[in-house]
């Protein structure tokens, strides 16, 4: 984050020859920053959601289990 | 007497057959996956030994569906600075799982007390291909390791594709070669760091016996034979070679598969002697016991449990 900050306003003062470049790179890092992005929105839902999905699909199959089945310790 | 001619003559008609059978190389078993090369060495040279308490309690709900509650107290082992000294720090958690197993769909979740997370997907697409999903999840950044494979199965061979986090791809290719012999290869790129590596593995397996070996470039030589010396008793050893490091590791294990109980022991040339004992006490109810000595760094690990369900 740091490091982005400082860069831009060095590429700004360059001016309209460092311009065709700049986007392109930026297009690159667009799609690394999108794709880190959701990385981390994939991580946080399968932590919290996979347990239960699991659950779902468990209890939807047949024969389908009852929910007092679920939380019984017996 | 004429009551003796006939049992040798059929005895001379059924070792025939064997004998001719020509290798039909247009029909070639479909080998074992790459991953499981050295399954059975290593389910006799590895039991998972543990150290302190463990309760497992695995309720099925359903043919396809359960729960699992699992406890564990004991120490667990915190990496030192000298490879000489053992810190071990005592902890307890509470495990709970949930798993779901069909033909087709495999889903195996467990987190634990203090977050950390793991899940296992296995789903079969097609007839021939499986993907694979793995992952260890944790609450504090750069800690999570997550691994997917698409696995290929064709009549003699399989082929599997790897990409892992921190930028690993890896693929693997393992062919029958003659009904008994199997050989195989891989490729791996690691990202972080920049690495790059080559395997090579080889499995033979007959009725009473399985040798198979690894080389890879990373300076690991594996070699391996079991000997299944009935069908409750199999002898394993293995030995292990970095030609980098120049280390070496040999060690010899055996596994009795009894009516009532398993029990499985090994010993090693780091001076490490260890076994698992499991025994069904009743129907659904199994006692574990584990036991490793590591009498060059004077490790003793002793643990206990019980599984339900």
């Amino acid at each position: 984050m740091d490091s982005t900050l400082s860069l831009k306003p060095r590429g700004k003062g360059k001016g309209s020859k460092g311009a065709p470049s700049s986007n392109d790179k930026s297009k690159y890092q667009l799609l690394k920053e999108w794709s880190n992005w959701s990385l981390k929105k994939a991580k946080v839902a399968t932590h919290y959601g996979f347990i239960p999905l699991i659950i779902i699909v468990g209890m939807n199959s047949d024969p389908n289990p009852h929910l007092f089945q679920l939380l019984s310790p017996v | 007497m004429a009551d003796l001619f006939p049992p040798l003559v059929t005895a001379q008609i059924d070792d025939k057959p064997k004998v001719d059978e020509k290798v039909d190389y247009s029909n070639l078993p479909c080998p074992v996956p790459y991953e499981e090369l050295h399954r059975e060495a290593y389910m006799s040279l590895k039991p998972d030994t543990f150290e302190g308490l463990r309760f497992d309690f695995t309720k099925g709900l359903n043919q396809k569906f359960g729960l699992c509650h699992s406890v564990m107290m004991g120490p667990t082992e915190v990496p030192s600075q000298s490879p000489d000294t053992v810190i071990k720090i005592p902890t307890a958690h509470y495990e709970f799982g949930a798993n779901y197993i069909d033909p087709k769909l495999m889903l195996v979740g467990r987190v634990m007390t203090d977050g950390r997370q793991s899940a296992r997907v296995r789903a079969d697409l097609t007839d021939k291909l499986m993907v694979k999903a793995n992952a260890q999840l944790a609450n504090e950044p750069h800690m999570s390791q997550a691994m997917f494979n698409f696995d290929y199965m064709g009549s003699d061979y399989r082929a599997q594709l790897q990409f892992g986090n921190n930028a690993l791809v890896g693929a693997n290719y393992i062919q029958s070669v003659t009904p008994r012999l199997s050989l195989g290869g891989e490729v791996f790129w690691v990202g972080v760091p920049r690495k790059s590596g080559i395997g090579y593995a080889a499995r033979y397996e007959t009725d009473k016996m399985v040798a198979s070996g690894q080389v890879a470039s990373t300076g690991l030589m594996a070699m391996n034979y079991v000997q299944k010396v009935s069908d409750k008793v199999s002898l394993a050893t293995d030995f292990m070679y970095n030609y980098f490091s120049r280390e070496a590791v040999a060690s010899v294990g055996y596994d009795y598969m009894l009516r009532q109980s398993r029990v499985r022991g090994k010993i090693d040339s780091n001076g490490v002697a260890s076994a698992l004992l499991e025994e069904r006490l009743s129907m659904g109810l199994n006692f574990l016991m584990s036991a490793e000595l590591d009498h060059k760094k004077k490790d003793y690990k002793f643990g206990f449990g019980l599984t339900v369900g």
